[in-house]
């Protein structure tokens, strides 16, 4: 592949567009067929665009995306127009996050003005996923993440907004947001014990909520425990409840020791994810506390 | 009389003690020795059968009355013998120990392979409890999997039920287009018609006005 020579010829491409459009605004351009131009132009940054991605140049293809866009959004087509931010935010996915954050917020907003709400939410989705991996802001992507389950719950997609709460819900309990997240945990569990689909799915849900409780409050999670054990008489089964219900009573004694083998014990099993060893490191760490403070 | 009866008891004694040894020696034997063993028992048995019958018409020429006790003793000696004659055919037949282990492969002592079997035992039992944990472990992973795949399911399932809405929803809306275009297309024909109709009536008019004012010169 001749990637020099494919960027040389969407750097000529560029230029050719450029011209077309200088020569639309001046006064004749506008006066004859001076749209079917700015069509082509459009369609020129396209192809210089596709070059630019074929050469590897991410940063130069998106810019051509989003000029490419900004004429579309001057004929007033937004639909092409927001389809070219999008390809803008992917392209700059791979070289500039920030830069692909702003396209794909534009993208965002033509969307939600034609209500095309689904879309929408799906971009927020990515932008979260942008914050999360390359930019590490985790609020950010909390706010974004909750946009989207919004976007979606409003055109009923819950299994969809379901997702998203659930990655709100994770993160807000490792930034200590407990409330939040045992109430994300609790809802989707509720709408996941009537499905016949989700209902292997909701004993996990309950054991996270019921972690977040004790987080909190160890009296909180053995209200929460009995509740759930109520509401929903296959958790009680489960080995996860088992474990809780060890950890209550290891905490109860303030027994250290009892707390790490029943941990220990759970994982020889199945093995505890980075989440889950984080919680329950911390709820290891208020035991030591209250040992030392009984001291 | 009674010396010879008691004579007899001795020698009867004797040879009961004797053939018992030889008897406890013969499964232990083999081969040569266990034959010739065998012959020796055998004559032993002739010699007790022998005294046995001496000592009974012993006790016939002793008068009636102390002939009880001796009756009774040689009731007790008689089934001694016979005791004897069965426990001689039983050895014959029988196995001993050292002819098992002759066949199976000499062991030694019996509890160091007891403990071994132990061993052996304790050692499956555990391979087995570790396969089962195992087995177990697979088990939960593959429960996760089958949730992770439910829910990817269910949100595909939404999807798909989403799209096939809005693909009602386009095709009543094509429908309702080309309904538009087949109108539009009517009313382009009937504009097209009467400016043809007004096209001609004018031509019509400006012919009757020339010829009008022809006539009229």
């Amino acid at each position: 592949m001749d990637n020099s020579g494919k960027e040389k010829e969407a750097i000529a491409l560029m230029a050719e567009a450029e011209k077309k459009v200088k020569s639309t605004q001046s006064f004749f351009g506008s006066l004859f067929g001076g749209s079917s131009k700015m069509e082509d132009a459009c369609d020129l940054y396209g192809r210089a665009a596709n070059m630019f991605k074929m050469a590897k140049n991410w940063s130069a293809a998106g810019n051509a995306f989003s000029q490419a866009a900004l004429l579309h959004l001057q004929m007033q087509s937004k639909h092409d127009a927001a389809t070219n931010f999008i390809d803008a935010g992917n392209a700059f996915k791979k070289s500039d996050p920030q830069e692909a954050i702003n396209c794909l917020n534009r993208a965002i907003e033509i969307y939600t003005d034609m209500g095309r709400f689904t879309i929408a939410a799906k971009h927020h989705v990515t932008i979260a996923e942008v914050y999360e991996t390359e930019l590490v802001d985790i609020d950010k992507a909390i706010a974004h993440y909750e946009q989207a389950a919004d976007y979606y719950k409003g055109e009923e997609s819950t299994s969809s907004a379901n997702k998203c709460l659930l990655k709100v819900a994770t993160y807000a309990a490792q930034l200590e947001q407990y409330p939040k997240a045992i109430e994300i945990y609790e809802q989707v569990a509720t709408h996941a014990m009537d499905s016949s689909l989700l209902k292997y799915s909701a004993k996990d849900y309950f054991f996270k909520a019921a972690l977040c409780h004790f987080c909190v409050d160890m009296l909180n999670a053995k209200l929460a425990v009995q509740k759930y054990e109520e509401m929903f008489p296959a958790f009680s089964d489960s080995r996860e409840c088992k474990l809780v219900k060890k950890l209550l009573d290891a905490f109860e004694e303030q027994n250290m020791d009892a707390y790490t083998d029943a941990v220990k014990e759970y994982d020889t099993i199945s093995r505890l994810d980075q989440w889950l060893t984080t919680m329950l490191l911390r709820i290891k760490k208020s035991i030591q506390d209250d040992e030392s403070d009984l001291r | 009389m009674s010396s010879d009866f008691e004579a007899y008891e001795q020698d009867f004694g004797t040879l009961t003690a004797e053939i018992t040894n030889k008897i406890g020696r013969i499964p232990k034997l083999a081969g040569e020795e266990k034959t010739q063993l065998v012959l020796n028992v055998d004559k032993q048995l002739e010699e007790v059968r022998e005294l046995l019958e001496q000592m009974d018409l012993e006790v016939r020429e002793i008068p009636i009355q102390s002939r009880g006790m001796y009756n009774s003793r040689l009731k007790s000696y008689k089934q001694e013998m016979e005791k004897l004659e069965k426990d001689f055919k039983r050895s014959r037949i029988a196995y001993s120990d050292e002819v098992r282990n002759e066949l199976l492969g000499d062991d030694g002592s019996s509890s160091e392979s007891q403990r071994a079997h132990l061993l052996d035992n304790t050692e499956k039992l555990e391979r087995s409890s570790r396969r089962l944990e195992a087995g177990y472990q697979i088990a939960v992973e593959t429960e996760q999997v089958g949730q992770e795949i439910l829910t990817n399911l269910h949100s595909d399932r939404e999807k798909i039920q989403r799209s096939r809405d809005r693909l009602r929803e386009t095709d009543a809306n094509l429908g309702k287009s080309s309904r538009i275009l087949t109108g539009m297309l009517r009313r382009i024909i009937q504009n097209r018609i009467l400016v043809f109709i007004l096209g001609a009536i004018i031509l019509l008019t400006i012919i009757l006005a020339i010829y009008f004012n022809l006539r009229g010169h």
